[in-house]
């Protein structure tokens, strides 16, 4: 059975202020209801400010980083959107007719690109409404139906998120993504799924929404027309009330607000000033510093590690550095479920490290072992190596030592060995290893490993 | 105010025989629903310091200002006249209201009104009627009734209105003051509570020119806070009225006389335009044959842009319901907003509606081609008496000739020139874009002839 997906995408733009308001942005990182005034309340009388223009000039480079045509020297209104509900002061919201139309991204085509505003947040337990949010500048992308699969949606997020990180102007912080998405598959009707909060999600709503509507089409029975809410807890879409119609939402044009006219130089100067697309960069990594496609593909699935790589290539052969970023960064970055970005590795320590590593002062396992308290705490390797002693065993007397006792601790593995199951060597390496807490050369400890059992 | 900073007469002393007069003369008036009795007198006692100590002061040093209750001011109630928010207290200075305080006006309280200012005869305010002190028992004109009766009973020195359709001028006509709207965008909205947004503006009323010319001057310019207001520097009219107006050019249009109701009123402006003309004026025909337009264009956009504006007014933040308890009136706009702007997604009324204004400009602007300004009744009738029930249309028929200044974006202003049994009237002058000092001149020349004859 075909199935046809749409997504509309909505991000916040990393401006200082709020779109309409001088108010700050920064809504986490204070108590609620302080960043507020009298226009992102709402207050009776409250003209909203001329729009924000880096949020303007973020929308621009979006657009433009998505392949859009951005429509220039002509008005482009903003629009009110009205609706009720508790989060909204004035009880519409403003968004932006298309800044950028007609783009693409891996094949799926971009429809348009809005410049929006936040609402509030809501908490339906307290009641409380925080307005620390009100007015901050969101982005939003809607494509065209073009995709078939939950699996072609989530590579398609995955590949969006990488431009918009790319593109330096989104906010780098989790739990700012909302994605709306709309499925109808041959025979039923189009449903909006609400509330999708990760690319994950996403891919699970469809899931779930692709079994109930087939289930309901073979039995006969219609898809009706209708928005449905993505309940995260139980990875099931539920009816949400009764949406409006697009006619309800009785949009007009902001009479407090004369229409943005983006004027083409102005796009020009952007394009000219466009960070450099993921892909791009992508390939001129591989080009510039001969390491492997696959590398370059993780490197730049994040900007901060592209960013954190280049700085670390000019000081380091760019093959190490590509290796232990690619598996020893990724990984711990991986264990802890934090990204790059937000992680407080600086491109000093990782060069540190590596050199400590290439010198031989230190083993891989030691280097890896830091690595797992650099992403947490700005320390130098250095430091760390001293206050910890954590240099490599190089005195034979030690490494026997250890041996030695590895071999008296673990009779059933050297009896393993001798009988011919090569594979209990390794298991007595790892066990010299936590005895000399990773600090000896695993080359040398196999090789006296193998010494000492053919005695 | 000569007599303020000369010290002949504090500022204090204007402010307490303000207070007196109001205390006197308001439970017959009605024209405050709420006074600033201490913030009135804190501001007084440190004008009258700055003077004493020999400090500069600003243009309204010690002057009566009285606010239309659309209007914020902080910690005064900013009511709109409307049980919706009888517990508003105002959270910010509107930016004229900032402008006022920073040139040391006395704001002394906020005025009555028509109910979130959808009005214009001053009977809809939750808070009573106001009667016209110009001729008592008669409707005082709205939407800025209370403005305008406080004005002309001289229990205020300047007054704020607000005028989105005509709701300064009709109630200085009927009142008999001097009041002008502004050119759309010359004076700062930001603080003034949503009517129909891209016709509102906010502007003075004053027993005379210079008054009025006074306090434009105060809060006209361009606000870099907001989007629509102007970037023009107009900011000394006072200096420039009373300069002469042989010459200009008086534009009048065939369509004026055929739709003033009470035709006293129409002879009661031929002659003053014969004075004009006295005075070195020449007449001008002009052809706006789009006036009867002007009204259902005006009516569908004002009722989309209140309902849009009235959304916030949905109980959670400011405690009641705007549907559950507004009058009638403003039910009404509420529901046909509603209506026309859900049938809008299909393109059918409002954007109509914004055409024709479009074709009201035109015509308008193009009549300017040929006059200076142009000239006509305000009302086209005489205010009713109060008890008499008028239709919504014989009600919108009030603003017949001052609703296509605000379709037009233009300036208007009123001075009053006679009276028709114990009633004034007022001569609505309609200016150029930012042409507002040629209405100054035009109205000052009037009002020093008709004194020196009187």
């Amino acid at each position: 059975m075909e199935v046809l997906i749409g997504l509309e995408i909505h991000e916040q733009i990393n401006t200082k202020s709020k779109l309409y308001c001088d108010c700050p942005t920064n809504y986490r990182d204070v108590s609620p209801n302080t960043n507020v005034c009298e226009i992102c309340t709402g207050c009776p009388g409250a003209k909203p400010m001329p729009p924000n223009q880096d949020a303007l000039d973020a929308v621009i480079a979006i657009s433009l980083m998505l392949d859009c045509e951005v429509l220039t020297n002509r008005p482009v209104y903003i629009q009110r959107k009205h609706y009720d509900y508790p989060d909204l002061p004035s009880g519409y919201q403003r968004t932006s007719l298309p800044i950028g139309i007609n783009g693409k991204v891996n094949g799926t085509r971009i429809r348009e690109v809005h410049m929006e505003e936040d609402p509030g947040q809501y908490d339906p337990v307290s009641g409380i409404v925080d307005y620390n949010r009100s007015g901050v500048p969101l982005v939003e992308i809607t494509t065209e139906p073009d995709l078939r699969s939950p699996e072609e949606a989530r590579l398609f997020l995955r590949a969006l998120y990488r431009i918009l990180d790319f593109s330096g102007k989104a906010r780098e912080e989790p739990g700012t993504l909302r994605v709306d998405a709309n499925i109808s598959m041959a025979g039923g009707a189009r449903v909006e799924i609400k509330n999708i909060n990760s690319v994950k999600g996403v891919y699970r709503a469809l899931k779930y929404e692709i079994t109930r509507q087939k289930s309901l089409l073979t039995r006969g029975e219609a898809v009706r027309r209708e928005t449905r809410a993505y309940l995260e807890s139980q990875m099931i879409t539920v009816p949400m009330r009764t949406k409006e119609l697009e006619a309800d939402y009785r949009y007009i044009p902001d009479p407090d607000i004369f229409p943005l006219v983006i004027d083409s130089n102005k796009v020009e100067a952007i394009k000219a000033s466009l960070p450099e697309a993921p892909h791009m960069r992508e390939k001129r990594l591989i080009q510039q510093y001969g390491i492997a496609p696959l590398h370059a593909k993780v490197l730049t699935s994040e900007l901060a590690l592209a960013d954190l790589f280049e700085a670390v290539a000019k000081k380091i052969d760019p093959k190490i550095a590509a290796l232990w970023l690619r598996d020893k960064l990724k990984n711990v970055l991986n264990y802890y479920g934090i990204r790059c970005a937000e992680s407080l590795l600086i491109p000093e320590h990782m060069i540190e490290l590596l050199k400590l590593v290439q010198s031989g002062s230190i083993t891989p396992e030691t280097g890896e072992k830091l690595l797992q308290r650099m992403v947490k705490e700005p320390v130098s390797p250095l430091k760390l190596v001293e206050e910890l002693k954590l240099t490599k065993i190089v005195e034979e007397k030690l490494l026997e030592e250890a041996i030695t006792k590895a071999i008296a601790q673990n009779p059933q593995a050297v009896k393993d060995y001798l009988s011919g199951k090569s594979e209990a060597l390794n298991f007595l390496m790892g066990r010299v290893m936590k005895i000399t807490q990773s600090r000896a050369d695993s080359k040398v400890v196999i090789q006296l490993l193998k010494q000492k059992l053919k005695r | 105010m000569e007599q303020i900073k000369s010290r002949k007469l504090t500022a204090i002393e204007n402010t307490e025989a303000a207070l007196a007069r109001i205390k006197n003369l308001n439970p017959k008036i009605n024209a405050f629903i709420e006074l600033n009795e201490k913030g009135a007198l804190d501001t007084a006692k440190w004008i009258d310091e700055k003077i004493k100590q020999g400090k500069k002061v600003g243009k309204l040093a010690g002057l009566i200002v009285a606010v239309k209750s659309n209007i914020n001011v902080t910690g005064l109630h900013i009511t709109c006249a409307s049980k919706t928010l009888e517990d508003y207290v105002g959270t910010f200075d509107a930016a004229v209201v900032q402008r006022i305080k920073s040139e040391d006006g006395i704001i002394i309280g906020m005025t009555n009104m028509d109910e979130f200012a959808a009005g214009s005869s001053g009977e809809t305010s939750a808070w009573g009627p106001t009667d016209n002190p110009s001729a008592l028992g008669h409707i005082p004109g709205g939407s800025s009734s209370g403005s305008a009766a406080a004005v002309a009973v001289g229990i205020c020195d300047l007054a704020i209105g607000s005028d989105t359709g005509g709701s300064i001028r009709n109630p200085a006509s009927h009142c008999g003051i001097v009041g002008l709207k502004p050119t759309y965008g010359l004076v700062p909205r930001h603080g003034l509570i949503d009517l129909a947004m891209s016709l509102d503006q906010i502007g003075p009323m004053a027993r005379d020119v210079y008054g009025c010319a006074l306090l434009l001057e105060v809060i006209a310019g361009y606000n870099p806070r907001e989007c629509t207001t102007l970037k023009v520097d107009l900011k000394d009219f006072t200096k420039k009225v009373g300069a002469d107006i042989k010459g200009l050019k008086i534009g009048i249009a065939p369509q004026y006389e055929e739709v003033t109701v009470d035709k006293k009123i129409y002879q009661k402006i031929e002659r003053a335009i014969e004075i004009l003309k006295d005075l070195g004026a020449r007449v001008v025909q002009v052809n706006l044959p789009n006036l009867k337009r002007a009204l259902p264009a005006y009516y569908l956009i004002n009722y989309v842009e209140f309902f849009s504006a009235t959304r916030r007014f949905d109980g959670r933040r400011y405690g009641k319901r705007i549907e559950d308890v507004c009058g009638e009136e403003v039910l009404r706009r509420i529901l046909l907003g509603s209506y026309i702007s859900q049938k809008e997604y299909r393109g059918k009324y409002y954007h109509k509606a914004i055409k024709t204004r479009s074709v009201i400009k035109h015509e308008t602007l193009e009549a300017f081609k040929q006059a200076d300004v142009l000239i006509s009744p305000t009302v086209p009738k005489l205010p009713h008496k109060f008890g008499a029930k008028l239709t919504p249309f014989e009600m919108y028929g009030y603003d017949l000739f001052t609703v296509p200044t605000n379709l037009s974006g233009i300036c208007a202003g009123v001075v009053p020139v006679g009276k028709i049994d114990g009633i004034p009237i007022g001569l609505q002058i309609q200016g150029k874009p930012l042409d507002e000092l040629t209405i100054f001149k035009i109205m000052e020349a009037y009002e020093k002839s008709t004194r020196e004859l009187s």
